[in-house]
């Protein structure tokens, strides 16, 4: 059963009660909230999503409750296993708090993969890792790929499986940030995007829907065949450099959210894709650009899916 | 009190050394403190020098390394040798004695 077949009436009661516990594949994720905004927004932005009986294991067990405070607007609490590891938001802002902290706990926690801070998105069996640090335009990127047939596998997390190329889809809605809403309202005009969250920490954010496709396709691992770092630079021309091994092993590495925890294992995992497949820098000023460079480079036969 | 140059290197105990070798250079991961270092050819082949020869002086290394890497014995300086190793032991790769 999928969550879009839940009535919101029954999705608010379950929040309320016992728990929804939905499949976000590679992890499930028991959610509880009294808040009946929340439920509806919750239930918008993860229709396609498999949910399950409440006696299911849960990966991970979240709270979102609203907090009490006479002086200030109302707050909402992020809390896992009964610890709020981060400052309340404003209640209204609920659905951007259990992304942020899904987000998280599972950079925390999920310590059996290679957690790469990349978009991932797919297409006829080649995966392309897009890793950068916030503001480089990796989510825009990825969503707007997502928006023109490509699967869609993460705008955050590249979740690699170690000794392997293989990387797991953790398909989360992409969070789109300040400017990037209008580009992607008109970039895609028929994309679902969300309500846009005012004067986050990270300024206005609104999500996109992950295409249904991609979701139905979320157990499906893929092979990574190329590792792209976009650089948005507004009004840039597109430009591609390649990379040297050791230049992108240690741009890879550096953003791993896990490589000093996982040790050897993250050292041999960064070498091994940095050796398989072409690294390139992608400097672009717009996504028409982007895209075009991209399917170029695809067509290589370095990008082949082996 | 033991000159300098006297001195004779090996791993540091407890040390495991891995290599990763790339288009440009090698990777070293220091299994003991988890840290990866990017060495070019001369540190890298030093490493492996002393991993097969334990307890060369700096002068022996300098003449393996530049046979390995089909040298001539003056393309590589005593002094670089030897801060080369000095760096090495601040790491905690080497030690000397």
């Amino acid at each position: 059963m999928n969550l879009a077949d839940l009535p919101a009436h029954a999705v608010h009661r379950r929040l309320a009660g016992e728990g929804l516990l939905l499949h976000i594949p590679p992890i499930a994720v028991r959610i509880r909230s009294p808040m009946r905004a929340f439920a509806e927004q919750l239930r918008t932005m993860y229709s396609a999503y498999e949910i399950a009986e409440a006696g299911t294991f849960a990966d991970i067990d979240v709270r979102i409750i609203p907090k009490r405070s006479k002086r200030l607007r109302p707050l909402a609490c992020f809390i896992v296993d009964g610890v709020s590891p981060f400052d309340p938001f404003p209640r209204d802002h609920a659905l951007p708090l259990l992304e942020w902290g899904v987000n998280w706990v599972f950079a925390q926690r999920m310590h059996q993969y290679l957690l790469l801070h990349a978009a991932v998105v797919e297409r006829d069996g080649a995966a392309v890792l897009l890793p950068a640090w916030p503001g480089s335009g990796k989510s825009t990127l990825a969503a707007s790929l997502a928006c023109r047939g490509w699967r869609y596998l993460s705008d955050e997390f590249g979740v690699v499986v170690p000794s392997t190329l293989s990387v797991l889809p953790f398909p989360r809605p992409a969070a789109l940030k300040n400017e990037s809403i209008d580009v992607m309202r008109s970039f895609a005009p028929d994309a679902f995007i969300g309500p846009i969250f005012p004067k986050t920490r990270k300024g206005s954010v609104a999500h996109l829907r992950v295409p249904s496709p991609s979701v139905r396709r979320a157990r499906d691992p893929a092979r990574i065949t190329a590792v792209f770092f976009p650089d948005f630079q507004a009004g840039a021309p597109v430009s591609v450099r390649p990379l040297s091994q050791s230049t992108a092993f240690l741009k890879l590495a550096h953003n791993a959210f896990n490589y000093e925890m996982l040790g050897e294992t993250a050292f041999r995992t960064v070498a091994a894709i940095v050796r398989a497949v072409p690294c390139r820098i992608i400097r672009y000023g717009d996504l028409e650009a982007a895209h075009l460079q991209i399917e170029i480079l695809m067509k290589e036969p370095a990008h082949a899916p082996a | 009190m033991t000159a300098v140059r006297d001195l004779t290197w090996r791993i540091a105990p407890g040390q495991r050394l891995v290599f990763e070798d790339m288009d440009d250079g090698v990777l070293l991961y220091d299994s003991l403190v988890g840290r990866t270092h990017l060495l070019n050819a001369t540190a890298a082949e030093t490493l492996t020098v002393l991993e097969r020869n334990p307890g060369l002086t700096s002068d022996a290394i300098r003449r393996h390394v530049t046979e390995a890497l089909d040298l001539p014995v003056d393309a590589l300086p005593l002094s670089a040798v030897e801060e080369l190793l000095d760096w090495f032991e601040r790491l905690g790769i080497l030690v000397a004695r």
